[in-house]
């Protein structure tokens, strides 16, 4: 039996009831990031193109038909518009993303991508904005997140940057280049034309090199510039919801001058622009180090030290950014620091480590989320935003660019608290598969006399859960 | 952008501080009452109180602010403030202008960090400026919500409710929970909190609609026994695109900040008159719009304040004009009052507590105005 069972909740959510305890769990961590596992599903799962239809249809028959059929009767509309948001399962997508996200994690045998996945999910965050926790977030986190993760930092970044989600999320396409063919024609007629620099800021800020690297609102504004012209474009019947494409007519010509360095067109399109500049933040040493100080915050401990950040920063630098090795040496020092450090889980990720570790019935499987698109969801499925949102964690709707934090201070407080000590019983009320606690506590922690005596004396299976899971070693792994 | 329903569930959440059951000043008669309203995402001063100056109409032409409501020969209000117009026009609504915390880069995440911390180095605080400020004026207090927000926290740990709809276990599982906490840390206290409290707050009861919430929080302001402090928090002033005129997204935001105000004042009755609102943003806009009908994030902006704690009606200002020599960066309208000042004479005008004091120990005695006298009916 190794020591530094907690490795196997601080990588990823435990060991199950018909799981056995891997022999060495480095190898058993690194072993699981090499290639992308397929989702866990029993349905088929929508494209991310099939969602924004959805979306395109919301939003084109809300605003463009009902709100001027029903424009002077607004019981009329109010049911009407009910009616718009049960058929394109307005109420329904984000639950049922929570279950594929869910049950992916719970599921997967390679549990240690799955946190990996829901790091990066949280690095290239989309916030809640207009319909897009409903329709849009749960497949770019699939096929923009996931579908890059065993490449370069490079692919992931230009991947997340330039697709429809970050660039919506974002407003790069309220973006018009001052004198491009665009901004000429508007000042023409009278009108302003200018970029909007969120994207850019966020880019550097948040995504790459991070406030650290000291860059000035000169640099925003020029690869604001640089950025101009990315758009998704905007039409009449599907609104926002058209993809991305690279408008040159937005787009501010010339060179722009980005960290000291100018970034020229070449050949006849200058799109090469914005993918150089991607190509340079993603090999800059301040974005190795950013996001290699976040992986350790998220894995190992709100205070990440230089030894663990550095070990990481040289694996990135080696392998050119190449995620895996990345990943792996992360899971190296996580390793390393496993009985040294503590970290406060997220109520998501403890949630999920609970329910891994019982053998709970959680999330709802694909035949209990079978939906008519006629009535409102019932209550049943509408369980897992109800749930998420309780507990203080919606995935899908984080208020800020920069995501959830990671750190204990923003997750410790006495509501919060109290949602730890109560929803153990929520996930007891449902069939559990676990019998024996204590082989339980044998296989996920290293304090092991310590837990059984916390639950020494109790019947119940759902008051075991409410001693065990609220309890120090398991908030803090 | 959130629509007005969202925010009306969602986005919006109210805390209350300085609760009897804690407050070291309970039992003070006529208490007074502060309350904060943060405006999330960049509250643009330029349309919420446009200066009367032909130059807006140059840089603004397609969210120009039409049928304002009259304030003063230079200031008018944007026509979504009617409750606070009518304050207004009886003494008890003010704006100061052209004014933002010292915080000039443009950035949501270090602008709101700031603008709750009160510091000057993003992310270098743990801890709130009202935190600190009840902290220093020995008050602990209560919020109502389910984070904890950053303006609010303090070495005095603060606590929250916003009642769940799980069951919650037994006062002896919690018990049991709490002996596996280490002694002084965080979560130890924050459990004990938890176990002191009555069964009342620990029963899933209470409803948690945000417009019940805003009331219900102005009627416990209103007891004699009440809180003193209430925190309301909204999102959604960041109006890149499609931000209006005297319609649209930001219009929309101001409706929903002037209902916040009705419904405190309907709520507060007769406290109302030792009440003080004030509001909080990162950042304003800048004054010229973008190519979305939209505005960028910039600098200076208003800060608006209601209540019967209130001196006058007064656009108070050390206006910095909208010419571009007298611009901040030549793009966003300047700042001439460190906002700090105001929310330090608040604190220091509502907690009755040393101005100098709260300067030391609240905002590591940074430069600041003391405007009592001139803002507030001490």
């Amino acid at each position: 039996m190794s020591m530094k069972k907690n490795f196997f909740r601080k990588v990823g959510f435990g060991i199950g009831p018909n799981e056995t305890v891997p022999d060495d769990p480095l190898y058993w961590a690194q072993n699981q990031v090499d290639k992308i596992p397929p989702l866990i599903w029993g349905d088929t799962i929508r494209s991310g193109q099939e969602m924004l239809n959805y979306y395109a249809e919301w939003v084109y028959k809300d605003r463009e038909i009902l709100r001027k059929k029903y424009k002077n009767n607004r019981q009329a509309y109010r049911e009407a518009k009910n009616k718009l948001r049960n058929k394109v399962g307005k109420r329904y997508f984000e639950n049922l993303e929570i279950c594929i996200r869910q049950n992916t994690a719970l599921k997967s045998e390679f549990p240690v991508f799955e946190r990996l996945w829901f790091f990066w999910c949280n690095h290239f965050a989309i916030i809640d904005k207009d319909a897009m926790p409903q329709f849009t977030t749960g497949p770019y986190h699939r096929e923009t997140i996931r579908a890059n993760m065993c490449g370069s930092f490079e692919t992931l970044l230009k991947e997340a940057t330039v697709g429809w989600s970050m660039i919506h999320n974002l407003d790069n396409s309220e973006s018009i280049g001052p004198h491009s063919e665009w901004g000429k024609n508007r000042r023409k007629r009278g009108k302003l034309a200018t970029v909007n620099e969120n994207h850019a800021r966020e880019l550097l800020e948040l995504h790459t090199i991070s406030t650290a690297a000291g860059y000035t609102q000169e640099d925003v504004v020029q690869l604001s510039y640089i950025m101009a012209g990315w758009e998704h474009r905007y039409s009449k019947k599907r609104k926002e919801c058209n993809p991305v494409k690279f408008n040159q007519k937005k787009h501010e010509p010339g060179n722009h001058k980005v960290l000291g360095k100018t970034y020229k067109q070449r050949g006849l399109s200058p799109k090469n622009k914005l993918l150089d500049v991607l190509k340079d933040l993603a090999a800059h040493p301040q974005t190795r180090r950013f996001v290699a100080f976040k992986l350790c915050r998220h894995f190992i401990t709100d205070n990440p030290t230089e030894d663990m950040i550095a070990p990481i920063v040289d694996a990135w630098e080696k392998s050119n950014g190449n995620l895996p090795i990345i990943h792996k040496a992360l899971l190296k020092v996580a390793f390393d620091h496993s009985d040294k450090e503590e970290k406060f889980q997220n109520p998501e990720i403890w949630m999920l480590q609970m329910v891994n570790m019982v053998g709970g019935s959680w999330p709802l499987q694909a035949d209990e989320m079978k939906y008519n698109f006629k009535i409102k969801p019932n209550n049943h499925q509408r369980k897992p935003r109800f749930f998420m949102k309780e507990i203080g964690y919606e995935p899908y709707r984080p208020i800020q660019p920069n995501g959830f934090s990671d750190l204990e201070s923003d997750w410790v407080s006495p509501e919060l608290l109290i949602r730890r000590m109560s929803a153990p019983k929520e996930i007891a009320k449902r069939k559990i598969i676990l019998k024996n606690f204590e082989k339980m506590i044998d296989k996920n922690f290293d304090n092991t006399e310590e837990m059984k005596k916390l639950i020494d004396g109790v019947k119940s299976d759902s008051t075991k859960m409410q001693l065990i899971f609220p309890s120090y070693r398991m908030l803090k792994t | 952008m959130i629509s007005r329903r969202t925010f009306l569930t969602s986005s919006m959440t109210v805390t209350l501080l300085g609760s009897p059951i804690f407050s070291a000043l309970a039992e003070k008669r006529n208490k007074r009452n502060l309350v904060v309203i943060s405006l999330r995402g960049g509250m643009d001063g330029l349309s919420a109180v446009p200066p009367i100056d032909p130059k807006l109409e140059k840089f603004r032409p397609d969210i120009l602010v039409k049928k304002t409501l009259p304030l003063t020969s230079d200031f008018s209000l944007h026509p979504s403030l009617k409750n606070f117009h009518v304050a207004w026009k009886q003494d008890n609504a003010a704006i100061v202008h052209s004014t933002n915390i010292p915080y000039t880069n443009r950035s949501h995440f270090e602008g709101q960090d700031l603008m709750e911390s009160g510091g000057l180095k993003p992310f270098a605080e743990y801890t709130g400026w009202l935190g600190r400020g009840m902290e220093t004026a020995g008050l602990e207090g209560l919020a109502i919500a389910l984070p904890m927000p950053l303006i609010l926290r303090s070495k005095a740990n603060l606590d929250n409710y916003f009642p769940t709809k799980l069951s919650t276990p037994s006062p002896e599982i919690m018990k049991r929970v709490a002996k596996t906490y280490p002694v002084n840390s965080n979560l130890k206290s924050t459990i004990e909190r938890v176990i002191m409290r009555p069964y009342s707050m620990l029963s899933g009861s209470g409803s948690r609609k945000a417009y019940r919430l805003a009331g219900a929080a102005a009627q416990a302001l209103a007891r004699a026994d009440g809180p003193r402090v209430a925190v309301f928090d909204m999102n959604g002033f960041d109006t890149h695109a499609a931000q209006g005129g005297s319609n649209g997204e930001h219009a929309d935001k101001l409706y929903n900040l002037d209902k916040i105000f009705g419904t405190l004042r309907k709520n507060l009755g007769s406290s109302f008159d030792n009440t003080l609102i004030v509001t909080l943003t990162e950042f304003g806009r800048k004054v010229e719009q973008n190519g979305g009908n939209g505005t960028e994030h910039g600098y200076g902006t208003a800060v608006l304040m209601m209540g019967g704690l209130i001196k006058k009606a007064q656009v108070y200002s050390d206006w910095a004009g909208l010419k571009r020599k007298d611009m901040f960066e030549g793009q966003d309208l300047n700042s001439t009052i460190d906002a700090r000042s105001i929310y330090c004479s608040a604190m220091a005008m509502a907690f009755e507590t040393d101005f100098e004091k709260l300067q030391r120990q609240v905002f590591w005695n940074n430069k600041l105005l003391n405007l009592q006298d001139k803002l507030f009916r001490l």
